[in-house]
């Protein structure tokens, strides 16, 4: 196992998603302790004490972003965890909504109590059948064992919470469209400022935040601030839920305590490259985040400034293995049509650049494509970086301007040739697999 | 009041101001489609990006959701900033049809102004055009092409924030998004829907009543005022440029009021006016009276004007109805006139139609006569009473010839044809305001001045000047 585990600490059974069996793993004591003992601005200090780092995609720091929210300011507060978990190749809080969901709720009632939010939401995406319905029986089994609602268990806290099911949107995962889509529109993202936690959900201070980084409040409450800091990474305090898919051999949803070595992590952990093929590259985090060649990786290790170092991030968690031989090219066309169709169409960059892009890349596959054509793609990279209201024109930027500088030649040659480099293919071949 | 600099001009900012309002405040214009300062911001078009230098190094965002602060120093015309402006107009180009020549926003297209502004270059685009609907009927006055829309959502924020009606929504996302009306609502029922077409910055919203009617270089605008109800909003009434006429087609072409624009005045209606005075040449390009009659017999106005003499003289106990139509002009001449030999009563020319909106919180109000307030500050408030009357001087519409009292006298002045102008003893077809000059007073005792954008039809006269020829008798005392 890639070093200290803090969620996926037990067995995965047919029951142990069940408020009892997350009771008999010492579920919901935290929280007691922390409703009995303990002031909101107490859990709040703890919280920045441990340093947590947002696991979203953003790395911010938690504990930062609730100081932000004046407990006597006089206004509702909300929350909501971000269970929109849309990002290509990323499917970690997934797990925690399918097998730990009591984690979740026991975590957000302590950030309730902690920024004095008295109605939170879970924003789930509407794909997530099993995540739903998990969620939805455990905040049930939660409201009958008086761990929700009213005067949860005896004290004076009351916390309603509600999960609420998006309807498929890659923009509404970032935290303002998210907001709007839970107000009923559309879930278009907001412009800042204001920022959330000044006039966020029906204009009122807000926390969003990712659901693995809810998750681990418990965790941190129940060791102490200092105690969490000392896990993992000295930047990176803690785990990270990583799930790693395309050419590997075994993919899955793998807890990393931070500073791992990453080469380490697929060659070992995860069984290496599917087929025995070389490691041509890794999309670190979500398909947001730059592409590492196999070389750029050598000396990595799994936290937020090692993959800085190395000119990516960590993003999501959302790991994919790209082994040799596979075509950039239809690679990025597959990415660069997942941005244009998800693109909301407020900023006219994202909007009409995606759709450019799509357009462009889809003529180079089809052997219309001309030597101009990869400047044009850069360009409009260029022009949705730091323009658009919300992040996503930057993050197809970044996937486009990453695979360009690193695999050039290949757009090129499919370019001059009219076809792949390789042999244009995205998947390890069946009789391939069976041979190795 | 914070004080910014806005390129290295230094200039005072209101509490709360953003950038762009401060700017626009201190006469710097920042380009943009999206924002405008009667809507919320959307932040959606990305052209108003500017520069703002900081200590370390400078950073880019968008003026109108930029509190101005103190003493930042905002760029407006920096490198960066212009290529990011024509950047942005090259994506606005890249699905938009460009064809100005058969658009009816051409000459007053936002992006055409601004591409020749801040672009001007030919397209960098090599990949096809997004296709779309055209001609998509958004209500029964409004049609959308949505192929020049440049999805601002200015069109969709006014039904929300100003009319109210919340009849249109944007429907899809990415480069497929539509402008479209919401299922269970429609823009035919808001009465300020034409704004919309206004709002638009390109020719996306197109008012289908001047569809294809003419190329805007070839009109002008004369400010007048909306004789609809007593809000009396300022207005622009477009027609042919004196140079510009036809000499081959109708010739009431060449007079004829092509469409009608809000004239912004904060005062009384801002940017806005209601679909009615949109629809002016419906109400004011009627068939005309055509000439003074006796009892139905066309005679010269002189010899009309005697006979309402004489009858005025003849008369024990003459009756005015004052048409609330009448402009200051001419209900002060009316009094004038009128005033020491008649029983002066206002009277309402035009009440609510069926199916109009009566009033509301907005403009719209329930008197439907542009004069009313001034015409009962003038002539009392009191309720019509023909009793006892022998002689009835009818100005304006609105009148029933059947209330007249038997074996009484009438006289009628009156802009239109009409039935009851053979009816009356004596009848003088007058001039709208379209032909002449004038000012209202609305309800709220605001004066707004109306110019004529034609002469009056021949034969007709002016009620101020008949006020005049009728005075020299009804002035002496009975």
């Amino acid at each position: 196992m890639p070093g200290r585990q803090l969620l996926m600490t037990f067995p995965v059974t047919a029951t142990s998603h069940l408020l009892a069996a997350y009771r008999e793993r010492g579920g919901y004591e935290t929280l007691r302790r922390v409703l009995t003992t303990m002031k909101p601005e107490q859990v709040t200090k703890e919280v920045a004490a441990s340093g947590i780092l947002g696991h979203g995609g953003a790395a911010f720091p938690a504990g930062r972003k609730w100081q932000v929210i004046h407990l006597d300011d006089g206004q509702p507060h909300y929350l909501c965890a971000n269970a929109d978990e849309g990002e290509p190749g990323t499917f970690k809080d997934r797990w925690i909504l399918e097998n730990a969901p009591h984690r979740l709720v026991e975590s957000m009632v302590i950030a309730g109590y902690a920024l004095q939010v008295h109605n939170a939401f879970v924003y789930i995406r509407g794909e997530f059948d099993l995540p739903c319905r998990r969620l939805q029986a455990a905040i049930d089994e939660a409201y009958d064992a008086g761990l929700l609602g009213e005067r949860i268990m005896g004290s004076e806290y009351s916390m309603d919470l509600v999960a609420h099911r998006g309807a498929g949107s890659y923009v509404c995962g970032e935290a303002s469209g998210l907001l709007t889509s839970i107000e009923g529109r559309k879930g278009y993202p907001r412009n800042r400022p204001p920022r959330l936690t000044v006039r966020g959900l029906f204009q009122r201070p807000t926390v969003v935040n990712n659901v693995e980084t809810l998750s681990n409040l418990s965790v941190i409450l129940a060791m102490g601030g200092e105690e969490f800091r000392k896990i993992g990474a000295p930047k990176s305090p803690g785990t990270q839920l990583v799930s790693i898919s395309g050419h590997v051999a075994k993919p899955g949803v793998y807890e990393l305590e931070f500073g791992y070595p990453v080469k380490k992590f697929i060659f070992e952990d995860c069984g290496g490259v599917l087929g025995g093929r070389g490691l041509k590259c890794i999309v670190p985090g979500g398909i947001s985040t730059k592409v590492l060649t196999g070389a750029e990786i050598e000396n990595v290790t799994y936290d937020h400034a090692s993959f800085a170092k190395a000119g990516s991030g960590l993003g999501s968690g959302g790991m994919i293995v790209i082994a040799e031989g596979t075509c950039m090219v239809r690679l990025l066309q597959v990415m660069v049509r997942f941005y244009h169709h998800e693109s909301c169409g407020q900023c006219t960059p994202c909007r009409d650049g995606m759709g450019w892009m799509h357009k462009l890349i889809d003529g180079i596959v089809e052997g219309r494509g001309r030597r101009e054509d990869l400047a044009r793609m850069e360009a409009i990279a260029l022009a949705n970086d730091g323009t658009t209201i919300c992040g996503m024109g930057d993050a197809c930027g970044y996937a486009v301007t990453g695979i360009l500088a690193k695999y050039r030649d290949e757009f090129e040659y499919w370019i001059a040739n009219g076809r792949s480099k390789f042999d244009g293919r995205l998947e390890v071949a069946e009789a391939e697999l069976a041979h190795a | 009041m914070p004080e910014i600099f806005v390129d290295g001009v230094a200039i005072e900012a209101k509490d709360g101001q953003t950038v762009m309002e401060a700017a626009r405040d201190a006469g710097i214009y920042i380009p943009g489609f999206c924002w405008h300062p009667q809507l919320s911001v959307a932040g959606n078009c990305r052209l108003c990006m500017v520069e703002v230098e900081g200590d370390t190094g400078g950073w880019m965002d968008i003026a109108c959701n930029m509190p101005a602060t103190r003493g930042m120093k905002v760029l407006t015309q920096s490198p960066k900033v212009k290529e990011r402006r024509k950047t942005m107009l090259e994506m606005v180009l890249l699905n938009h049809p460009v064809d100005c020549g058969v658009c009816d926003k051409a000459g007053e297209c936002m992006l055409q102004d601004y591409h020749y502004e801040h672009n001007g270059a030919a397209s960098v685009a090599t990949v096809a055009k997004h296709r779309t609907t055209k001609f998509h009927e958004l209500s029964k006055r409004i049609v959308l092409d949505n192929e020049r829309c440049v999805l601002c959502s200015r069109c969709v924020r006014f039904t929300k924030e100003v009319s109210k009606s919340h009849a249109l929504g944007i429907l899809d996302r990415g480069d497929h998004s539509l402008v479209r009306c919401d299922e269970k609502r429609s823009l035919d029922d808001d009465p300020y829907s034409d704004n919309v077409v206004d709002l638009c910055p390109v020719g996306a919203l197109l008012s289908r009543r001047f569809l294809y009617k003419s190329r805007v270089w070839y009109l002008q605008p004369t400010p007048s005022v909306c004789p609809g109800c007593e809000r009396g909003c300022t207005v622009d009434l477009w027609h042919r440029k004196a140079e510009w006429k036809f000499n081959a087609l109708d010739p009431r072409q060449n007079v004829a009021i092509e469409r009608v624009t809000p004239r912004e005045n904060p005062a009384v209606n801002g940017p806005w006016i209601c679909n009615k005075a949109r629809d002016l040449p419906d109400l004011l390009e009627r068939p005309r009276g055509g000439a003074p009659m006796l009892k139905g017999a066309r005679v010269p106005l002189a010899e009309a004007a005697g006979a309402a003499r004489r009858m005025i003289d003849a008369a024990s106990s003459p009756v005015a109805l004052i048409s609330s139509w009448g402009s200051n002009e001419e209900l002060a001449a009316a009094r004038d006139a009128l005033g020491p030999r008649f029983r002066c009563f206002v009277k309402a020319d035009h009440v609510p139609q069926p199916g109009e909106r009566v009033g509301d919180d907005f403009l719209i109000r329930p008197d439907k006569n542009p004069n009313g307030k001034r015409a009962r500050e003038l002539f009392g408030t009191a309720p019509v009473s023909l009793d006892g009357a022998d002689l009835v001087l009818v100005w304006g519409e609105g009148f029933d010839f059947a209330d007249v009292p038997r074996g009484a006298k009438s006289i009628l002045l009156n802009a239109f044809l009409a039935p009851e102008n053979g009816h009356a003893d004596a009848y003088f077809p007058t001039t709208l305001q379209t032909e002449r000059a004038g000012h209202y007073t609305n309800f709220a005792g605001v004066v707004s001045a109306f110019a004529p954008i034609r002469r009056a039809p021949a034969g007709s006269v002016d009620a101020e000047a008949l006020f005049g020829m009728l005075a020299a008798v009804a002035r002496v005392p009975a």
